[in-house]
């Protein structure tokens, strides 16, 4: 592979990590504020939220931006295929999150709340506090799991035309004609990109054990 | 404190200049019943603290005592009656509809809770257990909140774990960690709820040796016991609660040696043994 080639990767690589991270920390909030909403049983909203949970979990990636790219200029909007892409990773990503933060706060000790209540906190303060410095300890390894489908799935978004680190291999190797380099390299960027998220993890594991009453 | 007079529970108020005037309530409990599920746990429950007094609550596992206690500070809503602290009603506002959460959350505040299994925060290390609350619900400074803190971990011989985390400790640590919490809040009443029950034999007295100390400081305390020796030694006024009715209340000399019912009798009696 020659210089330009290896730019082409880099540039590749970038695309995917910015579009991933994006997504990513969009999808944590929102899979939390899900939850949290969830937690409050409005009628009707409730309902929704379960319908979006369930398409969302449903569809495959693939489709999901196809349809959101091609669907966008029949409602008139005009959507860049980035912005499509993102908004795809992060309507699928957050109705995995919710169920995650949703199971965080069912299992959330009882005892620890009423601690806080009787120390005069207010539902906000206990939040805020108590329970979600804990739920984020305890979720992490759900979340970033969650974070690692992402990345091993963002390749999807290459169908509406965007090059990503995957994309990219291809288009060098119509060049090149000779695949497998550009290939291998991509293989390794998304292992070291996974390998993060893993070392995140023991980090968090780490730090949960003290958390074993 | 701003007092309002809104009910009979004021007894005498602090307008009476002299320090010869009889004792403030601190808790008034008025006519309390609470059922979970059609089953009757407490019934027309009636009970006076005044301010700087020990009242142990007795009574077989299932008598209510617990949950008693959990209504003082709103962890149960009773389905009706009504409690006073300090002069303030809590759960039920002026209008007479429930308390909206930050009202609810600032008379709560006036109460402090031990809780049998001591439900420490195990994300926060000792020092910050006791902090967490003054600085989140009083407002106080971080270094008011540490230095009063580190005051309180002496008082209950825990400063030398300032720094250590809940789960490096043992029960007995656990416990003393969670009064100087409860009384970091400045409270006008500590609630103890069992808290020695879920502490191994021999850790059960530096609790109670603890709590004992705070008795003589003059601190107001309502405890739900099951150790009688503590209870006869600590308290202003035993309270025996059966099947969730007070069926005695009594100075702990005439409690212990003198009884008037015979249910109680056969309590004391089994319990020697």
């Amino acid at each position: 592979m020659n210089a330009s080639a290896w730019h082409m990767l880099l540039e590749g690589a970038w695309t995917t990590v910015w579009i991933s991270g994006i997504s990513i920390a969009m999808g944590v909030t929102a899979g939390l504020i899900l939850a949290l909403i969830r937690l409050a049983r409005i009628p009707v909203v409730d309902q929704l939220l379960v319908l979006y949970i369930s398409l969302a979990r449903a569809t495959p990636l693939v489709t999901l931006a196809l349809f959101i790219f091609l669907s966008a200029p029949t409602f008139g909007i005009n959507l860049d295929r980035n912005v499509a892409g993102i908004l795809a990773l992060t309507l699928n990503t957050t109705a995995f999150n919710a169920e995650i933060w949703r199971s965080a706060f069912r299992n959330f000790s009882r005892d620890q709340r009423e601690a806080a209540m009787a120390a005069g906190m207010t539902p906000w303060v206990t939040f805020r506090r108590i329970m979600l410095p804990q739920m984020m300890i305890t979720s992490l390894p759900g979340l970033i799991n969650e974070m690692s489908f992402l990345i091993k799935g963002s390749p999807a978004i290459a169908v509406i035309g965007i090059v990503d680190l995957t994309r990219v291999t291809n288009r060098i190797s119509a060049v090149t004609y000779d695949p497998l380099p550009p290939i291998l390299v991509a293989c390794a960027l998304y292992m070291a990109a996974i390998g993060c998220l893993v070392w995140l993890q023991r980090i968090a594991e780490r730090r949960a054990n003290r958390l074993a009453v | 404190m701003f007092e309002k007079s809104t009910s009979e529970s004021v007894r005498s108020e602090q307008t009476t200049p002299e320090r010869t005037a009889p004792a403030r309530t601190a808790v008034s409990i008025r006519h309390l019943s609470k059922s979970f599920d059609g089953v009757e746990v407490l019934r027309d429950v009636d009970l006076e603290v005044r301010e700087g007094d020990v009242v142990t609550i007795l009574g077989s596992s299932g008598s209510g005592k617990s949950t008693l206690l959990r209504c003082i500070n709103w962890l149960e809503r009773p389905d009706s009656g009504s409690i006073h602290i300090g002069g303030q009603r809590i759960g039920v506002n002026d209008a007479g509809r429930p308390m909206p959460v930050r009202e609810l959350a600032r008379v709560r505040a006036r109460t402090g809770m031990v809780f049998q299994s001591f439900n420490l925060w195990p994300h926060l290390n000792v020092l910050h257990n006791v902090t967490e609350a003054p600085i989140h619900v009083l407002g106080k400074s971080k270094a008011e909140a540490e230095t009063h803190a580190r005051e309180l971990l002496e008082k209950v011989g825990m400063s030398a774990k300032a720094d250590a985390y809940p789960s490096t400790l043992s029960g007995g640590q656990k416990q003393r960690v969670a009064i100087a919490r409860a009384l970091a809040m400045q409270p006008e009443v500590m609630l103890f709820d069992e808290p020695t029950s879920a502490l191994d034999p021999e850790l059960v007295g530096e609790v109670l040796a603890v709590i004992r100390d705070l008795s003589a400081e003059g601190y107001t305390m309502i405890v739900v016991t099951h150790e009688m020796a503590f209870s006869r030694a600590v308290s202003d006024k035993v309270v025996f609660l059966d099947k969730g009715l007070i069926i005695e209340q009594a100075d702990p000399e005439t409690f212990f040696t003198n009884p008037s019912t015979e249910r109680v009798r056969k309590f004391l009696e089994r319990e020697e043994s």
